[in-house]
């Protein structure tokens, strides 16, 4: 198959970076074996954070699957982005439990304050904003993710201010730092 | 084999067929976009629904077996409905510039709706692509025709094995696409044309057609590709003489509907000036022969680098009885100063197995030597 | 390893365990996690090491789901000779006072005794406890066992969730843990344990229900090199969860049911398909194989026995459709998630073209208890065409929310009026969502329909996995509707054109409803569209995208005209 000769050629990835070593282990662990290609975007996507062109083009040249059923599925889950996030996170479930109680209004109150929407990540490259269909947490309806840490019964202004809060402090280092 | 009845008419199938490879094969038209004989199935566009006695919803006939005592009625008050409500749903998707498509006349979505009388969509009109990508010589890929039966996608990984393209996205939004969307020519494309043949609607269109005329204006006219000895079968659609697009000849050839890139669009030598019509021979050895007055003369610079030699400088138009016995006397003439091994016969791919067969005969039996060779081996 | 190995390490669990004074059991689940349960675990943890007292006087269990989600994190204490007490909403304060109370200081011990002059170990005594003012204000925390919301469940599929360390295999073993493998391996043929199930009566719990043991007998039927065995743990319904916690707290019974299966089937591999938004169900039933490959439970020769079976896990990335067979099976193969049409059923062509059984999640962890209790036993639960119990994900406005195992044909009153303790104050109960958003939504007025898969078809909804969410009088219906057709627009693979187009046409039907541009004639094309979306299209996720809205509109068509425009007519008659 024909790929793009974008990254050099070689097994290795060229650039030396640890966390290809990692997605080539995982190769190996996976016998390089076509059916293989969800776990290691999953495992891209963890390690990156998001999946650039040049990783794809990498794994569907390690896999040797076509670069265009590598692109096919990377688009098709919505799991996978393909655009580095912000430094901070939140995300927003939005199943029934949470829609029920309120989960828009949240979405609201988080997309005036940073003027982004859904799916967004701020200009500054701060914040992103993204959208879960349900966490499986429904007892504590509605959830909202911060950086990572699950927090159950919210309200819009609760998330807003610890939303605020976090992204005034990273501006605050920011500004210390230059 | 199994006994089966499909709308009334008894047909003995082999196992494994399907209805609507039963049902073509014995005439009866079901609709259909997303399936091609020649493809796996998709079963997405929902038209080839049958009603299968014994069953309470419709079938897709497309990937349903026929099983042996089965009835099937491809015909019914419910179908029509369903179907019709299905081109309605396309054609919310789909805009209805019939009057200026090229594809009109063979479009398959158009078809329908005039089968189905749909003069429009019931619907909200909500076109969810509209990406025009003209990035090739060969064809246009226009979205918004695009109806996503991935026949085209199908035949690039199924048929030419390319894998150029696929869906991309989810839902309302996906489409068809090269890697990150890129031009065609980046990514692993052999420019054959397939998908072009396969697409049902407008989406894909090669180049040379637009504004050639409308389909049903067009001579239709069947060969054989010259290129090579497959043999595939060509059908070039002729307005005013010309040639306005090539295609594979469906179901009744060695290729079917897929053609390569050389049968597809390399066809511009058909109508060129300067294309070989009878046999010629050498201004010098016609002028010995007494089939011309005028002897030949060394044009002044070497016409190689200078300028093509035009084909009447060097040498003259003859008849295929001439142009053969001439080439019979000097054959014999050589085999007889300098033996059989002076001669050495080199075969063309574009010749068929037949063809190479018998020419490799002549050279062993009729003129006595193994040298022979085909290009294909070089 | 072989089975008596294995009973010999549950015993040695089970007399660890009782020589334990105190047990007291700490919910991690996900629900409790987001709760804060991480710090009450942690200061269940050091409150008890500053006790310093004999190492058997109490041990903290880390454990699964205790049910009552919404008042997590929850907390158990179960002391030796007496009833379990169960605290809700512990916080770090309300863990340190749990541990001081509940454990006698080596210090303090006598000091406490005579401030209150009694067993502070004795819970019953302990209830009903006034002198103490701390004693008072943990009084609050409790949670009454013998409540409706715990007396109304029959659990078979959660027996063991919330009381063993889901991490701990010999913990499962102590309960009684892979002894229905053992039996099954040594006893009964694959043959045997598809009758078995078949007799049981169970149906697949991932919605369709489907015959279980029926399917697995066209597996075993199969002939074929390799087949496989697939468990469905793609729940992708919006408030359901029943799937996640039986994976996350207890993974061992999950691995059970499927290595049975295996067995019944003749599979020699199989694959776990989790959910990519659940972490910590993957690590758990991750470590889970582990563990049981340590030991012998999976891979080569499966208890000693010549019976090999091995499972790995593949995790989803984020994509509802994928819960259909079809679709997971080419999620599987590393391919988009779309599903193809039937037939060929996985049974006979499935997962690399090889017969394949697919069973959800919660189906698999009703097989142990089948073999062990016996066919008859599961079938005595439940109504006449569906047997057993169901889990169900229990949210929205009620008073309480939570994970509940019910047997079959319980009627959504009961669910919603002592499981759930009704709604808050100040709201009136209007509908019941089952299904998510391929079910529909049950009124008032058929609350009193006994639940099994036919009822609620009937009622236009489905069992789906088991999501419940309750919605009251704030909840306007053709609203809600919308929110779940927005969920299958943006969920629908693209495939067939019904879903892809025909789900998107619903919602701008709707949106000129909500949007008050709609007359009369609009609520019988929607009405029309979704029957046609409904019948047309490929697969399970397309043919019931319209039943939130076709149920609403049966049962609230009020609501939908009052967003009509005022008739012309109506005008000029005024």
């Amino acid at each position: 198959m024909i790929v793009p000769n974008k990254t050099a050629t070689g097994n290795q990835h060229p650039s030396g970076d640890e966390r290809f070593k990692k997605i080539d282990n995982q190769l190996r662990r996976l016998k390089y074996e076509k059916d293989a290609l969800l776990e290691i975007l999953n495992s891209a996507q963890e390690l990156f954070g998001y999946l650039s062109e040049d990783l794809l083009i990498y794994i569907a040249k390690q896999l040797h699957v076509p670069l265009s059923r590598v692109y096919g599925v990377a688009t098709f889950y919505h799991m996978f982005t393909f655009e580095p996030l912000g430094e901070h996170t939140c995300i927003i479930c939005t199943g029934t439990a949470c829609h029920v109680k309120g989960a828009n209004r949240i979405i609201e109150a988080i997309s005036d304050k940073f003027s982004i929407s859904a799916g967004e990540t701020t200009p500054d490259g701060l914040f992103s904003l993204t959208i879960a269909r349900c966490l499986g947490s429904c007892g504590l309806a509605p959830v909202v993710v911060l950086d990572g840490q699950v927090r159950g019964k919210e309200t819009p202004e609760t998330v807003t201010r610890r939303a605020w809060e976090i992204v005034a402090f990273s501006k605050d280092k920011q500004a210390e730092g230059s | 084999m199994l006994n089966i009845v499909i709308d009334g008419q008894p047909i003995e199938v082999q196992p494994g067929t399907t209805i609507m490879e039963a049902s073509r094969a014995n005439g009866i038209d079901i609709p259909y976009l997303c399936y091609h004989p020649d493809l796996s199935i998709s079963g997405g566009c929902r038209l080839c629904m049958v009603e299968i006695e014994g069953r309470a919803d419709p079938v897709p006939s497309c990937g349903q077996a026929c099983q042996d005592k089965m009835v099937i009625h491809t015909q019914s008050k419910q179908l029509s409905q369903l179907r019709r409500e299905i081109i309605d749903l396309f054609l919310a998707d789909h805009p209805l510039d019939c009057v200026i498509c090229e594809k009109a006349g063979s479009c398959l979505l158009q078809k329908y709706a005039y089968e189905y009388g749909l003069t429009k969509t019931s619907h909200k009109f909500n076109v969810s692509r509209s990406l025009y990508q003209d990035d090739n010589p060969f064809f246009v890929r226009d979205h918004k025709y695009c109806i996503l039966c991935s026949r085209c996608v199908r035949a690039c990984s199924e048929i030419v094995g390319a894998d150029a393209i696929e869906i991309v996205g989810r839902g309302f939004e996906s489409h068809v696409a090269t890697p990150f969307d890129g031009p065609m020519i980046d990514s692993t494309c052999v420019f054959c044309g397939s998908c072009v043949q396969v697409c049902p609607t407008a989406a894909l269109m090669p180049v040379s057609r637009a504004g050639k005329g409308r389909e049903w204006e067009m001579e239709r006219i069947e060969t054989i590709c010259g290129y090579c000895g497959v043999g595939c079968k060509i059908e070039y659609a002729l307005k005013d003489g010309e040639i306005c697009y090539a295609q594979g000849v469906s179901e009744q050839s060695v290729n079917g509907d897929f053609l390569c890139t050389k049968g597809r669009y390399g066809w511009d030598f058909a109508t060129n000036p300067d294309r070989l019509a009878n046999p010629m021979i050498r201004r010098d050895i016609a002028y010995q022969l007494g089939l011309t007055d005028e002897p030949w003369e060394l044009p002044e610079i070497s016409p190689l680098k200078v300028r093509q030699p035009k084909i009447g400088d060097s040498f003259i138009e003859t008849d295929w009885d001439t142009a053969l016995n001439l080439v019979a006397e000097r054959m014999k003439d050589i085999v007889q100063t300098h033996g059989p091994n002076a001669v050495m016969g080199l075969a063309s791919a574009r010749c068929t197995n037949e063809e190479n067969y018998l020419f490799q005969k002549f050279i062993r039996a009729g003129i006595g030597t193994n040298n022979v060779d085909h290009c294909a081996r070089l | 390893m072989d089975s008596t190995h294995l009973e010999a390490l549950a015993q040695e669990e089970r007399d660890r365990q009782g020589k334990y004074k105190r047990r007291i059991f700490c919910c991690t689940s996900t629900a409790c996690l987001s709760a804060g349960a991480a710090i009450t675990h942690n200061t269940l943890d050091q409150a008890l090491a500053q006790c310093q007292c004999d190492e058997e006087e109490a041990e903290i269990v880390p454990t699964g789901c205790m049910g009552l989600c919404s008042q997590g994190p929850l907390v158990r204490v179960e002391i030796q000779n007496h009833a379990p007490l169960l605290y809700g909403n512990v916080s770090a304060d309300v863990a340190q006072q749990i541990v001081t109370e509940h454990i006698p200081l080596s210090a303090n011990e006598e000091d406490a005794l005579d401030d209150d002059s009694i067993d502070a170990t004795t819970p019953h005594d302990f209830m009903h406890l006034r002198a103490s003012g701390a004693k008072k204000s943990l009084e609050r925390f409790i949670i009454p066992l013998d409540s409706p919301f715990f007396a109304k469940q029959v659990r078979v599929v959660l027996t063991e969730t919330g009381q063993i360390n889901p991490e701990k295999l010999d913990d499962y073993l102590a309960h009684d843990g892979y002894q229905a493998l053992a039996h099954v391996l040594a006893e009964m043929s694959p043959e045997d344990v598809c009758e078995e199930i078949l007799n049981s009566g169970l149906r697949g719990r991932g919605g369709a229900g489907f015959p279980t043991g029926l399917k697995w007998k066209l597996a075993n039927q199969e002939l074929a090199s390799e087949k496989y065995v697939i468990v469905n743990g793609d729940e992708g319904d919006p408030g359901a969860y029943m799937d996640r916690t039986v994976m996350e707290d207890d993974p061992h019974r999950v691995l059970e049911g499927m290595i049975i299966c295996a067995y019944a089937t003749g599979a020699t591999s199989g694959y776990l398909y989790i959910r990519g938004e659940y972490p910590i169900a993957i690590r758990r039933i991750r470590r889970a194989i582990q563990a049981a490959r340590r030991r012998g439970i999976l891979g080569k020769s499966v208890l000693g026995t010549e019976f090999s079976f091995d499972a790995e896990i593949r995790i989803g990335a984020g994509a509802f459709v994928c819960g259909e067979e079809t679709a997971l099976i080419h999620s599987i193969e590393g391919q988009r998630g779309i599903p193809r049409i039937r037939p060929p059923y996985p049974t006979a062509a499935g997962l690399r073209d090889r017969p394949t059984v697919i069973n959800n999640v919660e189906t698999m962890a009703n097989v142990p208890s089948i073999i062990n209790k016996g066919a008859a036993w599961f079938a005595s639960i439940g109504t006449d065409k569906s047997k057993g119990t169901k889990v169900f994900a229990l949210a929205g406005q009620l008073r309480n929310t939570g994970l509940i195992e019910v047997p079959m044909g319980i009627t959504l009153q009961e669910i919603v009026y002592e499981i759930g303790g009704g709604v808050p104050e100040g709201r009136e109960f209007k509908a019941a969502q089952t299904g998510g958003p391929s079910g529909g939504c049950i009124p008032k007025a058929h609350l009193d329909t006994p639940i099994d898969y036919e009822s609620l078809r009937q009622l236009g909804s489905i069992m789906g996995s088991g999501g419940l969410v309750i919605i009251d009088d704030s909840t306007l219906m053709p609203d809600f509707a919308r929110f779940f057709i927005d969920f299958c627009v943006d969920e629908s693979c693209g495939k067939c054109v019904p879903c892809r187009v025909g789900t998107v046409q619903i919602r701008e039907q709707l949106d000129k409803i909500i949007g008050g541009n709609a007359g009369p004639e609009d609520l019988d094309r929607l009405e029309n569209l979704c029957n046609v979306v409904k019948k047309t299209s490929l697969c399970g996720l397309g043919q019931s995208a319209p039943n939130p809205v076709l149920s609403t509109l049966k049962y609230f068509r009020d609501e939908y005209e009052a967003l009509l425009k005022v008739k012309t007519a109506d005008v000029t008659n005024n």
